[in-house]
């Protein structure tokens, strides 16, 4: 392992997850890179239930609230129930979400009768929380274009959004970090800016682009400029910095093939500083840009679950290399196009 | 002119096959990985297309198009990203142009499908004309 590597495992970065009876896993573990973790595979294989895991465990190291009751403010069960996050089968089960931080562990157990969080049993809160780390999530639907009232609309209503799009919410609003600027906000935020033709800024709880035009609304903004808007905020206020933690779900939604390139570009700067990332993806290009972008020194994993055998268990290969990702359901993907694109230079059957 | 290395009498169509093999012989290409990053970029698309123009229009002042031609380009490494295969074939197909271009008082196209191989899908594709490299003879 590098010493870029090991210099960055020992700071605060998630090292391990271990799942049992856990929505899609019966029993699951995973090694985690302290750089860039992408996870690939079909739909349904739990890539997001993966993140929001490791997001709620990050979130409870911030704000010394329940494990349990996190993990149901970003899954939302059915009445809010926390046994519904037991993996169906018959009879009663009980099931854990375990996270490791190098040898701090926080795990809750709970079974498919636990109504409410505190019928969790909850280890390791004491010393997990010894060590608050920031964490954002950004989930696949873009929030920012709805961000007007969409706060206070949440505090006092039930509304079927789970926490993630809040918890974005509440640190896109966050003001700009005191002090000298550090060397990535430096390099990144001019980019970024290029790239989206102007910076961001709020007012009444609406985000605009500010440029020699004057201020647009975000809701009049292509969305893949919403994403690079969002980017430049969250690294402009300081909440991606070194010590925090990035999840991206399928960052290539809406955003035009073209900009992929800057996207990946950042993620990459942001863990050659000691952003811990996550990203789901189904795209082709999202690979080969990481795969093509890296430097010798990055941290960069592909994690590739599948369900495997007659019961459909979650299993994972991980590996290093593009060209080692298997299953690689992306590529599958392309090879029956390609194939279809040829079939009619066959020759036919005699 | 430029002509592509095979041109192949059919029933039904003539097939001309352009073969690659980076790295080996006479090619002027250095290397594999140099022809896969030329491949990548699309800069081997303008030769492919000259050559097969070149060998329609030999044929044809030869009084042979009267059958719809293939036009298949087989690419002497053993597996490529399919994705770039799919794209020089999308590339190929409007470049020559296979498809007949809006506007333009043709009557007949000048192609009928292209198809870019490496060798594993030419052998998927063509078993009964399999085909692998040699060892280079010593010169």
């Amino acid at each position: 392992m590098s010493t870029k590597t090991e210099s960055l495992e020992r700071s605060t970065s998630l090292t391990r997850i271990r799942l049992r009876n856990f929505t899609a896993f019966s029993d699951f573990s995973l090694d985690l890179s302290p750089g860039i973790n992408v996870l690939v595979g079909k739909n349904g294989v739990g890539k997001t239930h993966l993140m929001k895991v490791c997001y709620a465990a990050c979130e409870v190291a911030r704000t010394g609230n329940d494990f349990a009751e996190k993990l149901i403010s970003v899954f939302l069960p059915r009445g809010r129930i926390l046994g519904r996050l037991v993996r169906r089968q018959r009879g009663r089960e009980s099931g854990f979400a375990e996270v490791y931080r190098g040898d701090r562990r926080l795990r809750t157990r709970f079974a498919t009768n636990s109504r409410r969080a505190d019928a969790a049993r909850t280890d390791g809160l004491s010393a997990w929380q010894g060590e608050p780390m920031d964490a954002v999530y950004i989930p696949v639907k873009e929030v920012l274009s709805n961000a007007p009232g969409f706060r206070s609309l949440y505090a006092s209503r039930e509304i079927h959004f789970d926490e993630t799009y809040l918890d974005l919410l509440d640190r896109a609003f966050l003001p700009i970090l005191r002090g000298p600027m550090d060397p990535i906000r430096k390099r990144l935020l001019p980019r970024l800016r290029e790239t989206m033709g102007g910076t961001v800024t709020s007012s009444n709880e609406q985000f605009y682009l500010r440029n020699r035009q004057g201020n647009l609304e975000f809701s009049l903004l292509a969305e893949g400029h919403r994403k690079i808007g969002l980017l430049w905020l969250l690294i402009q206020n300081g909440t991606l910095r070194k010590g925090s933690v990035l999840f991206w779900d399928e960052p290539e939604t809406n955003l035009n093939p073209t900009l992929f390139g800057e996207v990946i570009e950042t993620i990459l700067e942001l863990q050659r500083v000691g952003v811990q990332v996550f990203l789901t993806t189904h795209d082709y290009v999202v690979l080969k840009e990481l795969d093509l972008r890296r430097k010798t020194g990055d941290a960069l994993v592909f994690h590739s679950l599948f369900h495997n055998g007659e019961n459909r268990e979650v299993q994972c290969n991980t590996v290093d290399d593009y060209s080692q990702i298997h299953p690689n359901s992306i590529a599958e993907a392309f090879d029956d196009l390609y194939y279809r694109s040829i079939r009619d230079l066959a020759d036919p059957p005699a | 002119m430029k002509a592509v290395d095979f041109v192949v009498e059919l029933p039904d169509c003539y097939r001309y096959i352009e073969v690659k093999s980076p790295g080996r012989g006479l090619d002027p290409t250095a290397s594999a990985e140099e022809y896969l990053t030329r491949l990548a970029s699309g800069k081997v698309d303008l030769p492919l297309i000259r050559k097969y123009r070149d060998s329609f229009l030999y044929e044809w002042a030869a009084g042979r198009a009267e059958k719809p031609v293939d036009y298949l380009v087989l690419i002497g490494l053993d597996r490529i990203d399919r994705a770039h295969l799919v794209r020089r074939r999308d590339a190929l197909e409007t470049g020559l142009p296979i498809r007949l271009p809006t506007g333009v008082p043709w009557t007949r196209s000048i192609g009928r499908h292209c198809g870019v191989f490496d060798i594993a899908s030419w052998n998927l594709t063509y078993p009964q004309y399999r085909v692998e490299r040699v060892p280079e003879p010593p010169r």
